[in-house]
């Protein structure tokens, strides 16, 4: 790569994600400072929308980041030769709470866990395992059968095949899988606030309760930006790791 | 031979069979005097819009069914433009969403005389209005309102002014950010809570989450079945700060014109329905997990309203 390839790949760097962050701040400021009404003007304020997007992250990173940490190694667990028969009874049982409504999921573990964040979290949980542990299994069963043999003649023990060799091939496909499971995540997580968890759904729904357009687009696109960049950071992140 | 003969007639027969038919459905479409009752979604609406479904097609009336939609706006819309001839408004809500005024009114006369002469400029007849007042409402459970001595949203105001952090309270997102909504609860009888303490989140959860005890104040609406069935009481709104939201069938002034005799039948109904019978109405639907149909039907024979 030559040196001014790796400046324009910089600037593009900073300036994708300011032109996102000055979208989000503009149309803010756009809300607060020119309410259509009586009404938008007392809801929508700076702290208000601060907490609601902080809210909403902390949902994300929450649920998001638990999946991750559930997901990741379940799915190299069930690629070991003792554990392969269990694959598809475990990706059975996840793929059913993928299959009943977000929106169920909410309602039926508010019983449970209570009103407000936890019952959030734990539905965006079960919301993101998933897309993450199918691209986990997908990726590490996808390594060429020829390379694990070679390394197996090499003397290589499994769990050095495992690091140096599967999960180094298996990255860019969990990534995928990460990145996708994020994305969706952030989107669903507006539904969060039907259980008092609060978040940018707090603005779609009250806003679209009372047909104002101003709050209903306010938390569409704050949530769509915040989606987008966290897409971006994490591909930024993936290319920093492949680099390494 | 025969077989042959046999399957010439069932084929004739079906043609002729299908041709009545379809004779039949096109003078049905072609009837303009159909009239098209609509509701909202939610019980309530459910049992108006079936209520006089039933009683109009027992007068005689050629009526389709157009109960369901969801959204007070697209109803209106619905109205409006003549694909509903016609459904039941409450008089706060057309006021407040609707008509998009901005000060609540809390006399039941005054609501109505308002919304029925500004809504005849727009070729709506509002006609007699029914005694039940579907308003918003706060709710306790009963054994804590009678702990407390919380009877009233008074009571309410001076329990949690002198013991801050103590109730939690769940309301909905309009109501959160309506004029007539809890901010203004708050204002008007001098109480304020930490924001924790104030849990958004769907009606449809409300009443459980009372029940559960996950909340101890829930906003809820004064003729749902679930207050009765879960020992829920609603408060005392003693200074009157809830406008008043009674039920009106609100006609286009059209079919009203072609078929006058709609209003002395709907008039019958309206009178008889005062918030104690439309909750036990709605209790039947929502806690007997009866249909709206059959509720309807029955509570307009108990009224000889109908056979």
């Amino acid at each position: 790569m030559t040196r001014t390839d790796n400046k324009k790949i910089k600037i593009g760097a900073f300036l994708f994600p300011l032109i996102l962050l000055a979208l989000g701040i503009g149309y803010s400021f756009y809300v607060v400072n020119y309410p259509q009404d009586k009404i938008v003007s007392n809801y929508v304020t700076y702290s208000k929308i601060f907490k609601l997007l902080s809210q909403h992250i902390g949902l994300v990173m929450a649920s998001a980041g638990a999946a991750i940490v559930a997901s990741v190694p379940l799915g190299i667990f069930l690629t070991r030769p003792k554990f392969k028969r269990f694959t598809n009874v475990v990706v059975g049982i996840v793929n059913v709470g993928q299959t009943v409504p977000s929106l169920a999921i909410l309602a039926l573990f508010v019983s449970f866990l209570g009103v407000g964040f936890k019952s959030g979290v734990f539905a965006l949980w079960v919301y993101s395992l998933l897309p993450i542990l199918n691209n986990t299994l997908a990726g590490i069963l996808g390594v060429d059968k020829s390379i694990l043999e070679a390394a197996k003649g090499m003397g290589m023990t499994a769990t050095k095949i495992l690091t140096k060799i599967e999960l180094p091939i298996a990255y860019p496909v969990i990534m995928a899988g990460i990145r996708t499971a994020v994305t969706i995540n952030i989107g669903t997580a507006t539904l969060a606030a039907f259980i008092g968890a609060g978040g940018l759904g707090d603005l779609i729904i009250a806003g679209n309760n009372i047909n104002r357009w101003q709050i209903v687009i306010l938390g569409a696109v704050l949530s769509a930006l915040l989606a987008l960049l966290t897409d971006y950071l994490m591909s930024l992140f993936e290319d920093h790791l492949k680099n390494i | 031979m025969i077989k042959k003969s046999k399957r010439v007639r069932s084929l004739v027969l079906t043609l002729v069979l299908l041709l009545i038919a379809v004779s039949l459905s096109a003078c049905g479409g072609k009837d303009d005097n159909t009239i098209k009752i609509g509701s909202k979604e939610f019980t309530e609406q459910l049992l108006l819009g079936k209520i006089t479904v039933i009683a109009l097609e027992d007068a005689g009336f050629q009526v389709e069914d157009k109960t369901g939609v969801a959204g007070s706006d697209k109803v209106r819309l619905a109205l409006e433009n003549g694909d509903f001839s016609m459904y039941w408004e409450y008089t706060g809500t057309a006021w407040l969403s609707q008509l998009q005024h901005d000060d609540p009114i809390t006399d039941p006369q005054e609501a109505y005389e308002k919304v029925r002469d500004e809504d005849a400029n727009n070729g709506l007849i509002w006609l007699q209005y029914a005694p039940l007042n579907n308003t918003y409402t706060l709710m306790m459970r009963r054994a804590d309102s009678e702990e407390l001595g919380i009877k009233t949203i008074s009571d309410l105001a001076e329990y949690i002014n002198s013991n801050p952090g103590e109730l939690r309270v769940a309301i909905d997102h309009e109501f959160s950010i309506r004029p007539d909504g809890y901010p203004g609860v708050q204002e008007h009888y001098g109480f304020s809570q930490g924001e924790d303490e104030i849990k958004i989140m769907d009606l449809g959860i409300m009443y459980k989450t009372l029940k559960e005890e996950q909340v101890d104040v829930a906003m809820g609406f004064a003729t749902d079945g679930r207050i009765p069935a879960y020992d829920l009481v609603n408060l005392e709104d003693d200074k009157a700060f809830f406008p008043v939201y009674n039920a009106a069938p609100v006609v286009r002034s059209e079919v009203l014109e072609n078929n006058p005799e709609i209003e002395d039948i709907l008039q019958k109904i309206a009178v008889l329905l005062d918030t104690e019978a439309m909750m036990k109405l709605n209790y039947e639907v929502d806690i007997n997990e009866r249909e709206p149909e059959e509720v309807a039907r029955e509570w307009l024979q108990s009224e000889e309203l109908i056979d």
